[in-house]
């Protein structure tokens, strides 16, 4: 999804992970309808499983890296292999408070990666990385989804993340959405 | 005699001096708001200001400060002697020794109406009475109280078998008078330890009136005018003290005169109407010069009335319970106040609220209306082994009732610090709101809610108003440190054990406070740095 600021794109993530309940209408993924305003279904949140990125991050401050990665249920060894691949394994012991913005964004990728999602909604994920570790993890990341099927929702203003994980282009303003 | 009179003049000049620079400051204060005012005065007229002031001081009325068994009939005998052209005149009524220590310390007031002569033996010590001015006025009887439907008669063979017995507070007049009627009945060793303190002879009446204490001790003015109580029992006889009122010009008056015809009002014809009508006695005739009284002709502690090591452990329990079992209900409802939108939570708001700008008396009374003994819910809990009045567990409740508001409201503080998107996204990470509620919200919040606790901790440890109604002045079980200092306060001897107190309480509270930031601060710190940019 692209578009201007304020058109509402991480308002449309906020809706598919079941965080935000004001809209009306239907959302539906992979079959499963998560919410119906005509008929009032709604399945919370926690029983959604998606994987959701913010572009905030948002690592919970009471937690260290290891702590915030295991926090949807992953194991020891499985959270080790995961922090390697992101190349944040020597920052597992450290607080999110000691971490710079792209080490944050790696721990807050890697947290909704290992709660085993469904659905990935990723918001700029990598606006804080270096180049060559963007492409490095958009690689990553689309050999991951492609390999469960698991679905990307992406919003970000950057070409080179598209490249790798996008096939559709939305455009998001005016109200709606529209395919380019 | 006329050198003590001499003496009594010079004892009274210091208080003269301290009230000419009052009114040397006033005036200065009276210049000093002028010329504040003066610009937007047109006139600005300083002087005329300063005159009218002057001016305004001739016809000032006359303090009077009045034994709390007075109340009823003082004021009226007041209107009369106004009618008739008497100088206007203001009252304060309390318990004698309050007064007392109140008049001798503020160096205030123009007549004193005392319960017993012990305290105006005292007050003439103290240099606020010149000897030999005092007379006697009026007697009263001590009678027993009992609940108007409580099955009658009463003897006093019966008084040991109450498992509680009201009395106003140590120094008081009729608490003093009547430790020595029991002592006198040879019956004070057993009741001494089921003894309840109120602050006056009031408060006695307002428990017995509710059925909270099967019994009270109060003077029988009182008793009649409380159509909710009976006479259970008269001290009539030469074997029992009565108590004696007296009244007295204060050394601090500036109108001796009108004073004195006041005071001879009082004594005369109308006064004394007006007395036997509310029920007081005629003075009594053996009372001969006014120094000596057969009985309470000295303000003595026979025992210290507050220990200082139990006030304190008191006020620490009180703290600690009303901090602890305060808890969950402030974090339940600082939770839903920071979090939920519903109907009614302006409501919810403020009744949590309340106690904060409630005089905490209205509240203790309404917790009485709720809790005490004689009420359905009182009753209950009073079944179940839980008693609330007169116990520490009554002290606790009031303590936390009180201290909610302060509790709730940093709790809430703390809550709505962390931003809700923390539990929004480990909602996404699998776990429902109760399990994000203590796994995220919870201990981020923790250090405000720590704060919250002990700022709350501080205000129960301050409570006064709302125990001393429904939990009494006990001591040992509810003599916090401020009933213990409000006890002292009337007490002659008491000023160093006061210090003591009011250095433990003001040390205690500063610690708490420095707690509460130092806490405050690490709450912000815990949250630091949330977003990653």
């Amino acid at each position: 999804m692209v578009g201007p600021s304020g058109a509402g794109k991480s308002t449309i993530l906020r809706i598919l992970a079941g965080v935000e309940r004001r809209a009306a209408g239907e959302v539906v993924v992979k079959g499963n309808c998560w919410q119906d305003t005509s008929d009032e279904t709604w399945v919370p949140s926690w029983k959604r499983r998606v994987g959701w990125v913010p572009q905030e991050t948002l690592l919970f401050p009471h937690l260290t890296v290891r702590e915030n990665l295991s926090y949807g249920g992953a194991l020891y060894d499985w959270v080790s292999e995961t922090a390697a691949l992101l190349q944040i394994r020597e920052l597992l012991d450290r607080r999110p408070r000691r971490l710079s913005g792209g080490e944050r964004q790696r721990v807050a990728l890697g947290r909704a990666l290992l709660s085993r999602p469904r659905l990935l909604l990723l918001d700029e994920p990598f606006s804080a990385l270096d180049r060559s570790l963007r492409v490095e993890l958009s690689q990553l990341v689309s050999d991951w989804a492609l390999d469960r099927s698991v679905p990307i929702v992406l919003v970000s203003h950057d070409e080179e993340d598209a490249k790798w994980l996008a096939n559709e282009r939305w455009l998001v303003g005016g109200g709606g959405l529209r395919r380019e | 005699m006329s050198h003590k009179a001499k003496t009594s003049i010079c004892r009274a000049q210091p208080q003269r001096r301290s009230l000419t620079t009052l009114i040397g400051k006033s005036l200065l204060a009276a210049i000093w708001w002028a010329a504040l005012v003066a610009p937007i005065q047109p006139d600005g007229a300083v002087a005329s200001e300063v005159l009218e002031e002057i001016q305004e001081r001739k016809d000032q009325r006359l303090l009077v400060l009045a034994a709390a068994s007075l109340s009823d009939v003082l004021p009226r005998i007041g209107k009369e002697w106004e009618r008739l052209g008497g100088r206007p005149l203001a009252f304060s009524f309390d318990a004698t020794s309050r007064l007392a220590v109140q008049a001798a310390q503020g160096g205030s007031g123009d007549v004193f109406f005392s319960a017993d002569a012990a305290w105006i033996h005292w007050l003439e010590a103290e240099g606020a009475l010149s000897p030999g001015s005092a007379t006697h006025f009026a007697a009263n009887d001590l009678v027993i109280v009992v609940p108007s439907d409580a099955p009658m008669p009463v003897g006093l063979q019966r008084l040991s078998e109450f498992k509680r017995v009201a009395l106003a507070g140590e120094n008081v007049p009729a608490a003093r008078y009547a430790r020595e009627a029991l002592e006198q009945l040879g019956v004070w060793s057993e009741v001494k330890d089921r003894v309840i303190r109120g602050g006056s002879v009031r408060a006695t009446l307002e428990w017995v009136s509710r059925g909270e204490v099967p019994a009270g001790i109060v003077y029988r003015t009182d008793a009649i005018a409380e159509p909710s109580v009976q006479i259970a029992f008269i001290f009539d006889g030469v074997q029992y003290p009565k108590a004696l009122y007296w009244a007295a010009p204060l050394a601090s008056t500036l109108y001796e005169e009108s004073v004195a015809d006041f005071l001879d009002f009082v004594s005369g014809d109308v006064g004394q109407a007006s007395l036997q009508e509310a029920g007081f006695r005629l003075p009594q005739a053996d009372i001969g010069d006014g120094s000596i009284g057969a009985f309470s002709n000295k303000v003595t502690d026979r025992e210290s009335p507050a220990s200082i090591s139990s006030a304190i452990r008191l006020s620490l329990i009180v703290a600690f319970l009303a901090t602890i079992v305060g808890l969950i209900p402030a974090v339940g409802l600082g939770w839903v106040l920071a979090r939920f939108d519903f109907r009614g939570k302006a409501i919810l708001s403020t009744i949590v609220t309340a106690p904060l700008v409630m005089p905490p008396v209205v509240t203790g009374f309404l917790l009485l209306s709720v809790l005490g003994a004689s009420t359905p819910l009182g009753g209950l809990v009073a079944s179940l082994g839980f008693p609330v009045p007169f116990t520490i567990l009554g002290a606790s409740i009031a303590a936390l009732v009180v201290g909610l508001p302060l509790y709730v409201i940093s709790v809430r503080g703390a809550f709505e610090a962390v931003d809700p998107m923390y539990e929004e996204l480990s909602w996404t990470l699998g776990c429902s709101r109760l399990k994000t509620f203590f796994r995220v919200s919870l201990p981020l919040a923790l250090p405000g809610i720590a704060a919250g606790a002990v700022l709350a901790f501080a205000r129960s440890l301050g409570e006064f108003g709302a125990t001393v109604v429904l939990a009494g002045n006990v001591e040992g079980s509810t003599r916090t440190i401020p009933l213990a200092v409000y006890t002292l306060l009337e007490s002659p001897t008491g000023r160093e054990t006061i210090w003591v107190l009011v250095g433990a309480s003001v040390g205690i509270s500063l610690l708490a406070l420095l707690g509460f930031e130092t806490l405050s601060r690490r709450q912000k710190s815990r949250l630091e740095d949330r977003r990653a940019r």
